[in-house]
């Protein structure tokens, strides 16, 4: 089985260990999201009613 | 040098280029960088769904300690899933069929999660050697076994990875090569095979996303248990 051939293991090895570390985090991490949206709340703000100070 | 079914799966060297390097950086181009606007095209959409998604789903069961390791398990995820799936196109190279490979990234992942775990609780992770309620005699048996079974998950992880991948390209030569031959001979034959190659190659598809995304919840799974 070629898979077995010990020759190409160590840089098949480092080469996907460098592109795993230094090319996909940049990638993934560069991707933002924005707050979630949060439901109405039921009450209703407490308003005063406006008394003129006449 | 002989040409034989797992031809397919050596390392291809064009003029003294290995051609796994190409296979490894080019994918990245499929993924733009995300832009600062705040709506951007459909790539950017899907992918940024995708990783959001993805990220939520794997961590919501978590401690927020498991939580730190978020880039990393989302960027393995998008790593093997992207490799998988473009070697189901014709003439390309999967370097996640390479045991070499997958083994780099399974043992040193696992290593990290046995460490984390016996650095920051080292009885809670002894104690998982032992599961709760085993009869007395069983003890020491019982340790043994649940030693084996930690020590062979690295290579559970990658050989599975491996042998996967590397049976459904098999398979797929296999019956590709059928078809080929049997459309002289035996034309109806040689449509059913194509049928059967076509049930296949949608059978791989769905394996290449499965396998990438049992890789990462299998090593998020081991991360809780040792955080």
């Amino acid at each position: 089985m070629p898979q077995l051939n010990p020759a190409p293991w160590f840089y098949i090895l480092i080469f996907s260990w460098l592109v795993f570390i230094l090319i996909i985090p940049h990638k993934v991490v560069a991707h933002t999201y924005p707050n979630p949206p949060t439901s109405k709340t039921t009450e209703s703000p407490k308003t005063e009613s406006w008394s003129w100070p006449w | 040098m002989m040409v034989n079914s797992f031809s397919q799966f050596e390392s291809p060297v064009f003029l003294t280029i290995p051609l796994i390097l190409l296979a490894l950086i080019l994918p990245w181009a499929f993924y733009p960088s995300p832009s600062p606007r705040w709506l951007s095209n459909r790539t950017l959409t899907l992918q940024n769904w995708f990783i959001g998604r993805f990220a939520k789903q794997l961590l919501a069961s978590s401690t927020p300690k498991v939580h730190l390791w978020a880039t990393l398990l989302v960027s393995l995820m998008l790593y093997i899933i992207s490799l998988n799936l473009l070697g189901m196109l014709p003439y390309t190279f999967t370097p996640t069929t390479q045991l070499s490979m997958n083994m780099g990234l399974a043992v040193p992942l696992w290593l990290a999660t046995v460490l984390v775990g016996f650095r920051n609780q080292p009885t809670l992770s002894l104690a998982h050697l032992l599961p709760e309620g085993t009869p007395t005699l069983l003890v020491p048996v019982l340790i043994i076994i649940e030693t084996i079974s930690l020590l062979i998950r690295p290579f559970a992880l990658g050989v599975r990875l491996t042998a996967n991948l590397t049976a459904g390209h098999l398979l797929i030569q296999l019956i590709a090569t059928a078809t080929l031959a049997f459309m002289s001979i035996m034309p109806a034959i040689a449509t059913l095979t194509s049928i059967l190659l076509l049930l296949l190659t949608l059978l791989e598809i769905a394996v290449a996303m499965i396998q990438a995304y049992v890789f990462v919840l299998l090593l998020s799974l081991y991360l809780q248990e040792n955080s």
